[in-house]
């Protein structure tokens, strides 16, 4: 099973997305966040990122959600919509849950997917070996690179993430 | 908005653009485009009306799907050719979903339902740089990518784009929604040119500013938003009639104004590319625009449209805002014809 566990996570991680995308209350799409934030931890440290998997933990669900959760229960309603309360929301669910079950049985009998690239079965999702990261791993490097070389970027995400707050505020003035 | 703030949010706007423009990395590319986007909305929402909600929602919805189809593009093309840098030789499979991606992004048909309505919904101001300056950052990743476009898709995008460019802007009255229809349709002679000669799609880029500007500005002077409140426009203010009527003649492609030149030079360029019938369907179809073009002249410098009696008698007052750069905007949309010679430097 550990071959197959990115595309286990894989399939899971659409599914969560699923979950929220089929719009029930924020307070249940919420819940599919945090399931997709740490099968996304899943992934990304599979491939090795150890520090970028515990960093979605820390800023994504532990600062964002949190917060969005908190926003969430301030504008809350007495009976909020779940994914069984009407039947758009259920439909939905059940589409996108079936789309991706048949899309994963597809690459699991097959062994090429041409659906805009070429998938190689399973290929690209099972891990065979960890590989050899030499010394240092790619992803302290490449951490390290953006913090140095990168300088121009972090410029800009810094940038970005203070209009982002200068935005909000603009939007929520509301007089 | 506070002016600080609304200065940090242009400057964003401005960065943003410049950003997609300047960058030679495509994840800078996405960037820049998200940065645009952000900053942006308030500037759509600068009157807190639900109309002004509504748009800036529908163009935030919007953009932000092209955004994720960019993104999901850059990671194909990051997959192929295993390198960020900004090039030319795409994968010609997955150039179909950048050009998707860009023309969502620009208005282009079958994408260009929310023009209308984004513009309609908000005020004159933000208007002007929806359809002035949010079509740069697009036209030069387009501009970038141009040898390696699906031919079909492109000029199949822009043939329709000129076409209902042209078919809906007739049954409106609403300036805001003309001109958001005169945007489509520019759009489409822009990137019907683009895959043979990109430098004539930056000439009729830059000259479809000039002209967007100046009219933007001469109906934010009058504040009107209807073809009927600009009807009245002999009454407050009778130079921007006439001004109305050139301008309006320059946006519709009639010699010897400026909008002419890149209708000819399109038409030129495709022809030495042996294509006929595409841009013969151009021209006629540009016609439409014209038509339109020529009942907002009608009604504002050719009619007195109808009205009531105290219509006709208005006070006179001097007006308050600063409408910088419209003179030598004006010239520069209606005189530059004597100048095309010097496009001969492209060569």
């Amino acid at each position: 099973m550990m071959t197959y566990i990115v595309f286990i996570l894989s399939t899971v991680f659409v599914v969560s997305f699923v979950s929220f995308s089929s719009k029930p209350s924020p307070i249940y799409g919420g819940f599919g966040l945090l399931v997709a934030g740490g099968i996304g931890c899943g992934i990304v440290l599979n491939f090795g990122g150890s520090f970028l998997g515990l960093m979605v933990f820390l800023i994504y669900l532990g600062g964002m959600l949190v917060v969005f959760g908190y926003t969430t229960a301030m504008a809350t309603e007495p009976y909020p919509e779940a994914w069984t309360s009407n039947k758009a929301v259920l439909a939905m669910f059940i589409t996108g849950v079936l789309a991706e079950l048949l899309t994963a049985c597809y690459i699991l009998k097959e062994d090429e997917v041409e659906v805009v690239f070429k998938f190689n079965g399973a290929g690209d999702w099972v891990i065979y070996d960890t590989g050899d990261s030499g010394f240092f791993s790619e992803e302290a490097m490449g951490i390290a690179a953006l913090y140095s070389y990168g300088t121009w970027l972090v410029v800009v995400t810094g940038w970005s993430l203070l209009i982002g707050v200068l935005v909000i505020m603009e939007v929520t003035r509301g007089n | 908005m506070n002016p600080p703030i609304f200065i940090i949010i242009m400057l964003t706007v401005i960065s943003g653009t410049m950003i997609v423009v300047t960058t030679s990395h495509w994840l800078l590319v996405w960037i820049g485009f998200e940065m645009n986007l952000l900053a942006i909305i308030p500037i759509l929402m600068k009157k807190y009306n639900p109309r002004a909600m509504e748009a800036a929602t529908k163009y935030f919805l919007t953009q932000a799907a092209a955004s994720m189809i960019l993104m999901m593009w850059i990671i194909i093309n990051l997959l192929h050719s295993g390198q960020w840098t900004v090039l030319k030789d795409l994968n010609p499979m997955a150039s179909i979903m950048m050009t998707t991606a860009l023309a969502m992004k620009l208005g282009l048909a079958p994408f260009h339902f929310w023009v209308p309505e984004v513009t309609q919904g908000i005020s004159m101001s933000s208007g002007l740089i929806l359809l002035t300056w949010q079509k740069i950052a697009p036209l030069s990743i387009l501009y970038q990518i141009s040898s390696t476009i699906n031919p079909n898709l492109i000029l199949t995008m822009s043939i329709l784009s000129v076409m209902i460019g042209g078919w809906g802007g007739l049954n409106q009255t609403q300036l805001r929604k003309i001109m958001a229809y005169s945007s489509i349709a520019h759009m489409g002679w822009m990137t019907a040119i683009m895959m043979y000669s990109p430098t004539m799609m930056i000439l009729n880029l830059t000259i479809y500013i000039i002209m967007t500007l100046t009219t933007f500005m001469l109906f934010m002077h009058n504040s009107t938003t209807t073809t009927a409140s600009l009807s009245q426009t002999w009454n407050k203010t009778p130079l921007i009639t006439s001004l109305i009527l050139v301008l309006m003649m320059s946006l519709g492609g009639l010699p010897p104004l400026s909008g002419f030149i890149p209708k000819w030079m399109i038409i030129q360029e495709l022809t030495k590319n042996e294509l006929i019938m595409m841009p013969t369907l151009l021209a006629m179809t540009a016609l439409l625009n014209l038509y339109f073009y020529m009942r907002l002249t009608y009604t504002t410098a050719l009619t007195m449209f109808p009205s009531n009696n105290s219509m006709k008698m208005k006070w006179r007052f001097e007006c308050t805002k600063k409408m910088t750069f419209l003179p030598p905007l004006v010239v520069m949309s209606t005189m530059l014809l004597p100048l095309a010679p010097m496009l001969s430097i492209l060569d």
